[in-house]
């Protein structure tokens, strides 16, 4: 270790000893990230010191610690993104983990949370009050703070918009130990908004996503939360198969089979001129079978998958959508109406599905994704509907070209999670291979990009190298917010500069 | 397959960090302060202090990359083995993450980090006294009261426990003269010696498997075929971990584990017992982890992982939390007259272990005591007088912290209240 | 060469002018902002001229102004410290329409006016604020976050992307209008986000500091075909606090907002002065408006079930039933909609210039349960500086379902006459001193309340000038602007 001693014990001084440790068993803890992980952290070390502030004063003196002895620093809370993994030595690893601050403002409609709140603490805190928010695909663990700076992915895109744009006053430590208090925290106590004085410097916090440490820590911040419902969302059964129960008077699944994706995305789009629905998105047959083999592992699911595949209409395109009553059960009723409407006009089928959720309100699964094992990565593009079918047969067909090594999707329709009632959407690609074949999987990740530079796909797992020419430029611009706000480059370097999916 | 680090490598590199083991069911989360699942975690937040740390100390271990350090013996024995990560992981995974933590207690054990002293110091108890008390084992019955005559020969053995043979004498009474005045003909033995639970959790797997042949040798001598236990982890060591030492599962095993509140649920059922007395009490269960959600069958599975992690031959068996004993001592609660009900937020396969398990509150009672308090504060929530439990390590602990923290909360166990309640 | 001929090489010389009288135009606007004036003024017809320009005023350190409008109100474009003004009203197309999406993408001449005109033929709306000047740039109006009537949707601002020459002439796109080849590629343009950072969300606010932005894409929504307006008077602003908070929780309705009499009175009156004396008497101190707009599809049902929804909430709270007239203004709630959503006719005297001429507007972000104490609070300075308390107009826009509002207040008076424009400028000044002082959020600081809020603003300051030095390390961007 070839930390100072100096600095070990100022950085005890601060905490306290029992929240600050070298031992290597801790340091090894804090190697692995999650998603991606064994594509992404394949040159990740062990920090040099993990460290657990419990507040924004205490991260401030420990940067200035990490500046004072020119130590990189990197903050993580669930650490369930292998992106913040340490691949230089030395580095100080700030846990927030502790920081657990929870304010609920139910008039006002806003939260104030430390980064070690989960979605699920905050969901049952709000639905205690009649309030709400909403998890994301990757998971109610996940930490509010962390993941809405970071990507803040939800289905609830379709009402509520991009997950990051719910960020309000910000509370942020600079790379240089400064803290930057944004929105109506410039000045004032409250939280209660994000944008300004002048221009709203909540612009630096993320791009296609997180600066993932890159640009200091973010330590608190205000979400905004949503009104919601009287009746309460019931949970029932037994681990594994828990669910909650909705309110069948105000809230109706329907599931939606559309005879091809361009219809689909025509139906999607009719649907947002309609303005209903809480959630909207499209159920690859890929992600249908995934769920439906939860519990049997992986055996149940490549069985059940090959089955499939020999008659798979690879057409065919489903959509769920939630109807809701959130002004009355009128509303519900009108909802239902409008959508039988347009799913007969596009020439679709409807039925209603189960009163059940466990993927939006207060839990979510997509981390089942891995128990059908091997490894695998999304390619995940931000644009319209329409672009959508351009990026998914763009994959499609580069992943063709490499099954096997890679799984077979049998060509069928992959994810539309259209944002903001159809402005925008997600477009996603899941493909797999076995831990063996990774190589696989990043010459098709790599296939994909050369594809985007082509087509003009946008995908939000940009790899700065290879784009910043062909953007603009915005590499060297980031190069040079880098090196303004974090002069030393201690902040997670090299980030936001680069990057990287996976070094070569 | 025996439960070793090189033959759980694929479970322990299942783990992608996703975090959920740390959480109760999202589902069942009722508040910010009693989110949580996994004391340890809760207590010392470092991210080895989890699962997923413990899964990748695992593998550093294995591939050499670390040794048994000081703070990784502190987190993997402070841990209860209290089954919670593994049941929130397999709701969505595959990976048997608490057999890697059991395996990895097994591998401290075996390069000798392992145990603690103190669980070194029960070990011997065992040994020369077959009690984990150093008490003289010709004492084991001297809990017999004038009015238990328990059948010399039976098809029940009451397997008592050192718990309550020992220390803890009023729930061996209370579960006799439950069975007598049930009617049940049950045996009991002077044969019997520990059962071994805090050798298994403790990784001193060679010492255990004495103690398990030792016992089913007994039992086996007694030519009783159920054995009937008051104790949640006597209940969990014979009915999961004498077949998992031993290469087997439950069902292969030529006996049957009951609970005494698996019984007297029966009997309720039945007709054959009735509550009759008033028991004034507004009371809160708390589920054993060792009768709750680790107490479900264990099947024995041997064979390799193929491509995607395929196992071969299939696995057809999961233990993921809804098999355990949960309804039992509920049902039981909610037919004594006078006896109140109320649910802390954390129950059944998402109950907060009382942190004294596995050893922990051996080797670190100052830790057992805070993850008592907690759930003795969860207690509180619910306006309970009482706390009433399966399990004679929880109901010491949490008499233990409450005069600590001088709360007045009560602790009883399941078979005191049931005894108060029969005719 | 001297700067007028670089400049007239850059963009032609009949769009380089140093002449006084024009430039004059744009010295001063309707702000009480002090009068300044620019050297040049430069009318750039695309974006290669722009960027030239830019390294131009790079090489000499020369200031740039951009504008987009023809009129302004709050000083954002006043050269402060000379320099050329990039006049940009040159650049007006509409450069594209896109249905599908429900998205227009705009150069920055195109006004409120010509945006809405464009997108009602295709049954489409723009998400414009309260009765824009039918002169003012839709584009900047959008950067410079003016408030959307409609608070139903979560989004508080409306702009998908920008292209901008940043201030050293790179261009820079945002969003996925970065990505090659756009727009004859597989991108529409509709994703903000990045590249690296959160351009858009940087422009704005910026009063032209950051970069001149030379087109946007901003969102539009669907035209209701039915629409059913009410009005709910009330004596106290206090009493329409609690309505606002239910109606906006419940989800009810589509443009919702508050006016005093004054305010209301300043936009229904046809004749001056004689209807706005007549609507001050008639009209209730306070007024709620709302539209309760038809869907897409079965419009009628949903003005129906959000009816009886709001028949609910107004007897829960025990208050009058919401009208579907306003005494006074016969007809009004057959053409409110309409109005709404439109700039103000340009054939019509600007309804804040019609009382006295001009408007001097003060404006923040708050809590709406903190509205009546503001209304209060702004008294003090207002009466200290002897403008009358029942001149005061007030206008309160809820944002993002209530969770905010936009709190307004307009102070009308004549710009003829010194010594009033003087103490309107005392008023201003203090008023706004008054209000930051007790917990009013300006978001938008402009002129002079931009000292007082950065003064404050001590972290952000900072970060806000390593921002600016990171993008602009000449500062030619307007420079005397915010906290540049």
């Amino acid at each position: 270790m070839s930390i100072p001693k100096e600095a070990y014990e100022a950085l005890q001084s601060i905490v306290g000893p029992e929240w600050v440790s070298d031992d290597p068993a801790v340091r090894i803890a804090d190697t692995k990230g999650g998603y991606a992980t064994g594509v992404v952290d394949v040159n990740a070390v062990p920090p040099g010191i993990s460290i657990q502030p419990e507040t924004g004063e205490e991260i401030q003196q420990i940067i200035k610690i990490a500046n004072r002895y020119r130590l990189p620093f990197i903050p993580t809370s669930t650490f369930f993104s292998a992106m913040c993994a340490p691949t230089i030595d030395d580095v100080i690893m700030i846990d927030l983990k502790r920081m657990t601050q929870l304010e609920i403002n139910e008039k006002d409609l806003y939260a104030v949370v430390g980064p070690g709140i989960s979605h699920s603490m905050l969901q049952a805190e709000l639905f205690k009050r009649g309030l709400m928010t909403f998890v994301p695909t990757c998971g109610a663990q996940s930490s509010v703070l962390a993941n809405l700076v970071h990507c803040g992915d939800a289905v609830i895109g379709w009402r509520f918009g991009l997950g990051y744009r719910r960020v309000l006053a910000v509370e942020w430590v600079l790379p240089n130990g400064d803290l930057l208090k944004l929105g109506s925290r410039s000045y004032l106590k409250d939280y209660f908004w994000g944008e300004g004085p002048g221009p709203d410097l909540r612009a630096l916090m993320r791009g296609n996503e997180g600066h993932e440490g890159g640009l200091g820590t973010i330590t608190k911040i205000g979400v905004k939360i949503f009104p919601f419902i009287p009746e309460k969302l019931e949970p029932k059964g037994v681990s594994p198969r828990t669910t909650l129960k909705l309110p069948e008077n105000r809230m109706k699944w329907y599931n939606v089979t559309m005879p091809t994706r361009e219809v689909a995305v025509d139906f999607m789009y009719e649907l947002g001129r309609c303005e209903i629905g809480l959630l909207v998105s499209s159920i690859p047959p890929l992600f249908r079978y995934v769920a439906r083999s939860r519990g049997k592992g992986a055996a149940g699911f490549w069985e059940n998958w090959k089955k499939f595949g020999e008659n798979a209409d690879k057409n065919l395109m489903d959509i769920r959508v939630l109807c809701f009553g959130w002004t009355s059960e009128k509303q519900l009723a009108y909802e239902e109406k409008v959508l039988l409407d347009v799913v007969a006009e596009f020439g679709g089928t409807a039925s209603a599905g189960p009163a059940t959720d466990e993927s939006n309100f207060q839990s979510a699964d997509a981390v089942c994704s891995w128990f059908i094992g091997g490894r695998f990565l999304s390619e995940v593009y931000f644009e319209s509907l329409d672009c959508g079918l351009h990026t998914e047969k763009g994959v499609r067909e580069l992943a063709r070209l490499r099954t096997p090594p890679l799984a077979d999707t049998w060509d069928t329709p992959m994810l539309w999670a259209p944002y903001e009632f159809g402005h925008m959407g997600k477009q996603e690609s899941l493909n797999y291979v076995d831990d063996k074949e990774i190589d696989a999987l990043r010459a098709h990740e790599q296939a994909c990009r050369e594809m985007d530079l082509k087509i003009g796909g946008y995908a939000i797992m940009e790899d700065t190298r290879m784009f910043g020419k062909a953007w603009h430029n915005y590499d060297q611009w980031m190069k040079k917010l880098k090196a303004t706000f974090d002069p030393n480059n201690l902040s997670n370097p090299p980030k936001p500069l680069e990057r990287l999916l996976y070094e070569e | 397959m025996m439960i070793t680090l090189e033959n759980l490598r694929h479970d322990a590199n299942g783990c992608i960090r996703c975090s959920n083991c740390k959480w109760v069911d999202h589902i069942y989360m009722k508040s910010a302060r009693f989110a949580r699942i996994c004391p340890i975690t809760q207590k010392h937040a470092f991210n080895l202090y989890s699962a997923p740390g413990l899964m990748y100390s695992a593998l550093a271990i294995m591939d050499n990359g670390i040794r048994f350090t000081p703070a990784l013996l502190d987190a993997l024995y402070k841990c209860t083995s209290c089954g919670a990560c593994d049941v929130r992981c397999k709701r969505n995974l595959d990976p048997e993450i608490l057999s890697v933590i059991e395996a990895l207690k097994a591998k401290a054990v075996e390069v000798g980090a392992g145990p603690m002293a103190e669980h070194r110091a029960v070990a011997k108890n065992i040994e020369t006294t077959h009690n984990r008390y150093s008490a003289p084992h010709a004492d084991r019955l001297n809990w017999l009261t004038e009015d238990i005559k328990p059948s010399v020969k039976a098809d029940i053995l009451y397997f008592v426990g050192c718990a309550a043979s020992y220390a803890d004498p009023s729930i061996a009474r209370a579960t006799a003269r439950t069975l007598l005045s049930a009617g049940t003909d049950f045996m009991v033995s002077t044969d019997e010696t520990c059962c071994g639970h805090l050798l298994y959790s403790t990784g001193q797997f060679d010492a255990f498997k004495r103690q398990a042949e030792r016992n089913i040798k007994m039992l086996e001598q007694s030519g009783a075929k159920t054995v009937l236990l008051s104790c949640a982890e006597g209940y969990k060591t014979w009915k999961v971990d004498y077949p998992k030492i031993l290469g087997k599962s439950t069902s292969d095993m030529n006996y049957n584990v009951v609970h005494i509140t698996e019984h007297v649920d029966t009997l309720l059922k039945s007709g054959h017992v009735t509550f009759t007395k008033q028991v004034p009490l507004k009371v809160t269960y708390h589920d054993p982890c060792n009768l709750g959600r680790l107490s479900e069958p264990w099947y024995h599975w041997e064979g390799t992982y193929e491509r995607y992690g395929v196992p071969n031959p299939v696995k057809h068996f999961r233990r993921d939390g809804h098999a355990g004993v949960y309804e039992p001592p509920r049902n039981i609660l909610k037919s004594i007259p006078g006896i109140e009900l109320v649910e802390m937020e954390r129950m059944k396969e998402n109950a907060w272990c009382c942190g004294g398990g596995s050893g922990a509150e051996l080797a670190f009672p100052e830790f057992a005591s805070w993850a008592a308090s907690e759930r003795i504060g969860e207690a509180k929530e619910t306006g309970a007088e009482a706390i009433v439990t399966s399990c004679p390590v929880c109901k010491q602990l949490f008499q233990r912290t409450a005069k600590e923290n001088q709360t007045n909360m009560k602790t009883y166990d399941m078979a005191e209240i049931i005894e108060k309640a029969l005719p | 060469m001297g700067m007028k001929e670089d400049l007239a090489a850059i963009v032609g010389v009949e769009n380089v002018s140093a002449d006084a009288e024009e430039l004059k135009l744009y010295s001063k606007d309707y702000s009480v902002s002090m009068p300044s004036m620019p050297n040049y003024v430069a009318r750039p017809k695309n974006v290669e001229e722009i960027q030239n320009i830019v390294k131009l005023a790079n090489r000499t350190q020369i200031p740039l102004i951009p504008c987009s409008s023809s009129i302004h109100f709050n000083g954002a474009a006043l050269p402060v410290q000379g320099g050329i003004m990039v006049d940009l009203r040159k650049m007006n197309r509409i450069l594209n329409i896109d249905i599908r999406n429900r998205a227009i993408r705009i150069e920055p001449g195109v006004t409120w006016t010509q945006l809405q005109d464009e997108l009602d033929r295709h049954d489409l709306m723009a998400l414009n604020p309260l009765f824009a000047h039918p002169l003012k740039s839709a584009l900047s109006g959008s950067l410079e976050r003016e408030p959307m009537l409609i608070p139903k949707f979560e989004y508080g601002d409306p702009i998908l992307n920008l292209e901008v020459v940043l201030p050293n002439g790179d261009l820079m796109r945002s969003g996925s209008s970065c990505t090659v080849g756009f727009p004859d590629n597989a991108a529409d343009g509709v994703n903000p986000q990045g590249p690296g950072i959160d351009w858009v969300k940087l422009f704005q606010g910026a009063q032209g500091t950051m970069g001149i932005v030379t087109w946007m894409i901003v969102k539009a929504e669907v035209k209701p075909k039915v629409n059913k307006t009410f009005f709910m008077p009330f004596e106290r602003i206090d009493q329409a606090i609690e309505p606002i908070y239910r109606i906006q929780k419940n989800m009810i309705g589509s443009e919702c907002l508050l006016l005093n009499r004054v305010n209301l009175a300043a936009i229904l009156a046809e004749k001056w002065p004689g209807d706005f004396s007549f609507l001050r008497e008639i009209l209730p101190p306070w007024t709620l408006i709302l539209i309760l707009a038809g869907g897409w599809r079965r419009p009628e049902e949903r003005i129906e079930y959000e009816e009886e929804a709001l028949n609910r909430i107004t007897m829960e709270l025990g208050i009058p039933e919401a009208h579907t007239s306003l005494k006074g203004a016969p007809g009004l709630e057959k053409k409110l909609p309409g109005m709404l959503r439109n700039a103000w006719p340009s054939e019509k005297v600007y309804w804040k210039f019609g009382y006295k001429g001009s408007c001097q507007d003060i404006y923040f972000h708050t809590v709406l349960s903190k509205a009546p104490d503001f209304t209060e609070i702004v008294t003090e300075p207002v009466a200290a500086n002897g403008y009358p308390l029942d001149e005061i107009g007030i206008y309160i826009q809820p944002l993002e379902r209530g969770r905010a509002c936009h709190f307004e207040c307009n102070f009308y008076y004549n710009p003829q006459d010194t010594k009033t424009a003087n103490r309107i400028h005392n008023l201003y000044v203090e008023a706004a001193e008054t209000l930051i002082n007790n917990g009013a959020f300006f978001t938008r600081p402009y002129g002079p309340v931009a000292n007082m809020v950065y003064d404050k603003a001590a972290s952000y300051t900072a970060a806000l000038k390593k921002t600016k030095h990171w993008l602009d390390p000449n500062n030619v961007m307007a420079p005397g602007r915010l906290c540049f």
